[in-house]
């Protein structure tokens, strides 16, 4: 690929990210349970860490969180949305490669891994290890909304392929 | 590599349903017997201590302040009833009673905190 067609897609899929993470914001939860998200930007994420490298993925993460906790959120937010994210990030790029696994699996590790980030920041800022708690509903919900983000990636994926094989980025 | 679940899926969904089992455990072992008081720190100093033992009736806490919140407390447990926090996280949290539970309205800085006897709870938190 190109510099300046990388540095193009680089840009959209953060732009892409963000605007997700904003439409999250707007949408009204019809469960309230504290600390639910869809994970919508998620499925950025995991489409980055499949078609693209380590080094990009977390380039949008880290522009996605920053232009987020800017425009909504404070120093806090953006402390919590990245180290559930680079956790997720991680833990995926780890998984990614296993041959039992197919990106449902590792889509839900990773939404594991980023409540599991989250709740240690949450835990680390407030000094009350009680806040571990929020993980017994946080985790087992983790499991649909991980399998969401590989279905629409999985969707994604071919279409995005097959406009890459016509336009040759 | 894309669309289709595979066998090791399954093994994910069980080491977190399995990891949600171990933590509950743990969390139950490790705090002690009945929530006795309710610690209200506001950025890590404390503005009100409540005993859910002796409450004997329902109680407001006005805390006020930039997002204006209300706390409520009835024998045994307590929570946020109000708040004009963006996310309202606080207000959905709901009544806590359990020691080491926590209740937060992380815009505003407050956090509720049950005391357990089994815990090592803090006082105050100096910064």
């Amino acid at each position: 690929m190109k510099q300046a067609n990388r540095l193009a897609l680089l840009g959209l899929l953060t732009a892409l990210a963000f605007a997700l993470s904003y439409l999250e914001h707007i949408l009204p939860l019809q469960l309230p349970i504290p600390g639910f998200k869809l994970g919508l930007a998620n499925i950025i994420t995991v489409f980055a860490l499949y078609e693209l490298n380590l080094r990009d993925t977390s380039l949008i993460l880290l522009v996605r969180c920053f232009l987020s906790a800017l425009l909504f959120g404070g120093p806090t937010s953006f402390l919590f949305s990245i180290t559930g994210g680079a956790l997720a990030v991680v833990c995926m790029f780890l998984l990614r490669n296993n041959r039992h696994l197919s990106v449902y699996g590792v889509s839900m590790a990773g939404a594991c891994a980023h409540n599991a980030g989250q709740v240690l920041a949450a835990m680390l800022v407030m000094r009350t290890p009680g806040i571990a708690s929020y993980l017994l509903f946080l985790w087992p919900i983790s499991i649909p909304t991980g399998a969401l983000t590989a279905l629409v990636f999985s969707l994604c994926s071919r279409a995005f392929r097959r406009a890459f094989r016509r336009t040759q980025i | 590599m894309v669309s289709n679940p595979r066998a090791g899926d399954l093994v994910v969904v069980v080491f977190i349903l399995a990891a949600t089992a171990f933590l509950a455990i743990g969390l139950r072992w490790s705090s002690g017997t009945d929530g006795s008081v309710a610690v209200i720190t506001k950025n890590g100093e404390v503005v009100r201590r409540v005993d859910l033992l002796s409450q004997s009736t329902y109680d407001t806490i006005q805390l006020g302040g930039q997002y204006d919140l209300t706390i409520e407390a009835e024998p045994g447990r307590i929570r946020f009833s109000h708040a004009d926090c963006p996310d309202q996280v606080c207000v959905n949290t709901g009544w806590i009673s359990m020691p080491g539970r926590t209740a937060a309205c992380v815009p505003a800085g407050v956090l509720i905190r049950i005391e357990g006897s089994g815990d090592d709870g803090v006082d105050a938190v100096a910064r």
